[in-house]
């Protein structure tokens, strides 16, 4: 870089700008050492910066994924609740019909089972209108009301529209469950499902004659078997779902550890290799220094006699 | 054939003279050993016409001693040529490079700030709240996050138009009346004027040949120049693309137009505050990214726009908690929101990335450049300083030489005293 003579002026700004730029490359290095980043700023490694940015959007959108899930989880688990909850009650209203039909028990004794009858036709609607952070879950899509409400008896007010939840990429799934499918719209709709049935065993055990009794014993009971087979059906739904959702946990959490490990690789530091390089860029500028005190101090003048 | 008694003193005198020259130049060149832009200067010398002496075979000659026929500059005026043309290339890299670096740091803020990225993807993961349930706290988050993104495009982009207008601004100092171009124009101006005097009465004015380089090299950061120089030794100077000379003579023509390819720290202004230079391009690359948030997003709100504007400075939240739509029909849940949800990592995400790269790109090209020009124009100041600079070390020799020279100059003119005194004293018994 220099040809033939070299003057005073040109030795004292080569040896300041040798000792600038060491410096230079070690504040970079401190920097990186200090922020744990190998790209400080997009010009570091512009196509490393927007690979960054687009490691950070799929790690956003998995966490949002990862939230639909646990949501979507919180559904299934307040429904499988509900539904062995109406399980048991559905499975004790058939111990009552049994025991009715049998034929053997008086008057008295039917019109208590009739209220016990229909203190769980109530409970199981209570069980439909189940909340999950404010929302209906047994609703449909209409989950702001209240599937069976007391001003309108034993009629549906929901609807059966799929609630989903979007899991994964393109993956959507339907959190909710149709129970009004089990439990059916009362005796106004004569629709022989859960309630339907219910209510009909109630009033059969309360008029007490012959026919009725053995109403319960052939159609009520039948229903009821119906009844349980679909609620079982449901429960069964609910499961699968579940499963799905633990299976995509599995995969999201996987997307995210690599998606981690890829951002890591991206636009973090190896540590080692940038300490070395510091340390090395140290030496560099205490002998710049040195070097730099030495060379400009001297000059002929020192070796002339006076 | 006689020579005349006292011509070797005249001679030896001469040689005092040349040495005392030669060692007041080299006090100059010493004393201003670190003045910027000082050309370094020696003593020219000639033989004196010699005196001729008949003879009987014609004659001879004798020399009559030395005589200063110039005290000039060691400069190379193409290596002057070179230097201003690589301080040009090198002040538009470096004034590139400092602007587009601030216009990274508008946008992608400091290491632990991810700027626009983070606050998309709060965007996005609110609209996901909204899927979940829909009511007035999610709703709300929704309206928030947007606005929070709606200010940063509006910030990123104001933060960018601000580096714009500041070049603006520094460009018209610049070149204002008392602007350094006007500045820099005037005193080259003057300094034509006196040359041209000085050289007409046949004196080198090396000092003034230094301001006026100096003043030429100072110009020549603002913007490329060429200069000619005229038979009176002044010199005519083209600046950037200005279509009349800057200079010519003793007449300086400012203001005049200059474009983005005037070069210089002057052209690199331009470039920078153009809308359709690299910080225009990027504004409009930001602008791309806000329209496509705010298209994809009011094509999922149908009955009443969520976001209102159309370029990154102008968007802004329009909806409210009652108007933000979460579903398309009352059977269909949270359709809508879910469905604005999923539009994290699409094609608003990808051109934020993209517009990132190309800044990017951008400044890291700009800095490579600059690293390159400077180190290109290191090497030719060296070369110029390798000609024109002041060595100590060689004034030091200089020094001594000239100073033996003095020395043997004062003995010749001690030897022929001698003589002279054994002439006039002894010859013919003394009186």
């Amino acid at each position: 870089m220099i040809s033939g003579r070299i003057t005073t002026q040109m030795t004292t700004a080569s040896v300041l700008s040798s000792i600038n730029n060491v410096q230079d490359q070690l504040a970079t290095t401190q920097q990186q050492l200090s922020t744990g980043l190998s790209i400080n700023q997009p010009s570091d490694n512009p196509s490393g910066a927007s690979l960054a940015i687009q490691l950070k959007n799929d790690l956003a959108g998995l966490s949002n994924y990862n939230s639909n899930i646990t949501d979507g989880t919180a559904w299934a688990s307040a429904a499988d609740t509900s539904l062995s909850n109406v399980m048991s009650m559905l499975q004790r209203a058939q111990e009552l019909t049994v025991q009715a039909s049998n034929g053997d028990e008086s008057a008295t004794d039917l019109s208590s089972t009739a209220d016990e009858i229909d203190q769980l036709a109530d409970a199981i609607k209570q069980e439909a209108n189940t909340q999950y952070n404010g929302q209906y879950i047994f609703s449909g899509t209409a989950s702001g009301t209240q599937p069976y409400s007391s001003s309108t008896g034993d009629v549906f007010q929901g609807n059966t529209s799929a609630v989903t939840r979007q899991i994964g990429p393109g993956s959507t799934l339907q959190v909710n469950v149709d129970l009004s499918s089990v439990l059916g719209s009362g005796t106004s709709a004569n629709d022989n499902k859960l309630l339907d049935t219910l209510r009909t065993i109630s009033s059969d055990m309360r008029s007490g004659n012959t026919a009725a009794i053995s109403d319960l014993s052939t159609t009520q009971l039948t229903n009821l078997q119906n009844s349980l087979n679909s609620l079982t059906q449901v429960q069964a739904n609910v499961g699968a779902t579940q499963n799905r959702l633990t299976l995509a946990t599995d995969r999201i959490t996987g997307l995210q550890n690599s998606d981690t490990q890829s951002l890591s690789n991206d636009e973090d530091v190896n540590m080692a290799q940038a300490m070395t390089t510091y340390s090395n860029q140290q030496a560099a500028f205490t002998a710049a220094l040195k070097a730099g005190a030495n060379i400009v101090q001297s000059s002929l003048m020192d070796f002339l006699s006076n | 054939m006689t020579i005349p008694s006292f011509t070797g003193l005249q001679t030896a005198l001469s040689g005092l003279e040349a040495a005392q020259a030669a060692i007041t130049t080299t006090g100059e060149n010493i004393a201003n050993a670190n003045t910027a832009g000082y050309t370094r200067q020696t003593v020219q010398t000639a033989a004196t016409a010699p005196l001729t002496i008949a003879g009987p075979n014609g004659g001879t000659q004798v020399g009559t001693g030395v005589s200063i026929t110039d005290i000039s500059r060691i400069r190379n005026q193409f290596l002057d040529v070179q230097y201003r043309a690589q301080n040009s290339a090198t002040s538009n890299a470096n004034s590139n490079a400092t602007e587009l670096g601030q216009v990274q740091t508008a946008v992608a803020g400091d290491s632990t700030n991810d700027g626009l990225q983070s606050v998309m993807s709060a965007f996005w993961s609110s609209w996901t709240a909204l899927g979940q349930t829909d009511n007035a706290a999610s709703r709300q988050g929704v309206i928030d996050a947007g606005q929070t993104l709606a200010t940063t495009f509006n910030t990123v982009a104001q933060q960018m138009q601000t580096v714009q207008s500041q070049a603006a601004q520094q460009y018209s100092t610049l070149t204002g009346t008392n602007g350094q171009v006007a500045q820099d124009a005037q005193q080259i101006a003057t300094l034509n004027q006196q040359i041209a005097q000085a050289t007409q009465a046949g004196i080198s004015p090396n000092t003034l040949l230094d301001q006026r380089d100096n003043a030429l090299d100072d110009l020549s950061s603002l913007a490329n120049i060429s200069v000619s120089t005229g038979s009176d030794g002044a010199v005519t100077v083209n600046f950037g693309d200005a279509s009349s000379p800057l200079v010519s003579g003793t007449t300086v023509t400012w203001p005049q137009t200059l474009t983005s390819a005037a070069g210089g720290q002057l052209g690199s202004l331009l470039n920078i505050s153009s809308s359709t230079g690299p910080v225009g391009q990027y504004l409009s690359s930001l602008d791309g990214v806000a329209n496509q948030v705010i298209s994809s997003v009011n094509s999922l709100q149908p009955s009443s726009p969520f976001f209102t504007g159309t370029s990154a400075s102008t968007i802004a939240v329009s909806a409210n908690t009652s108007t933000v739509q979460s579903s398309s029909s009352s059977t269909s849940g949270t359709d809508l929101a879910q469905s604005i949800a999923a539009l994290s990592g699409g094609s608003a995400d990808q051109s934020y990335a993209a517009f990132v790269a190309q800044i990017g790109n951008g400044v890291a090209a700009a800095q490579t450049t600059q690293a390159t020009q400077q180190s290109v124009l290191t090497a030719v100041s060296n070369q110029r300083q390798s000609v024109s600079g002041v060595s100590l070390d060689e004034e030091m020799t200089n020094l001594i030489q000239y100073q033996q020279a003095y020395q043997a100059s004062a003995r010749v003119m001690n030897t022929i005293d001698d003589a002279l005194n054994t002439l006039i004293n002894t010859v013919g018994g003394g009186i």
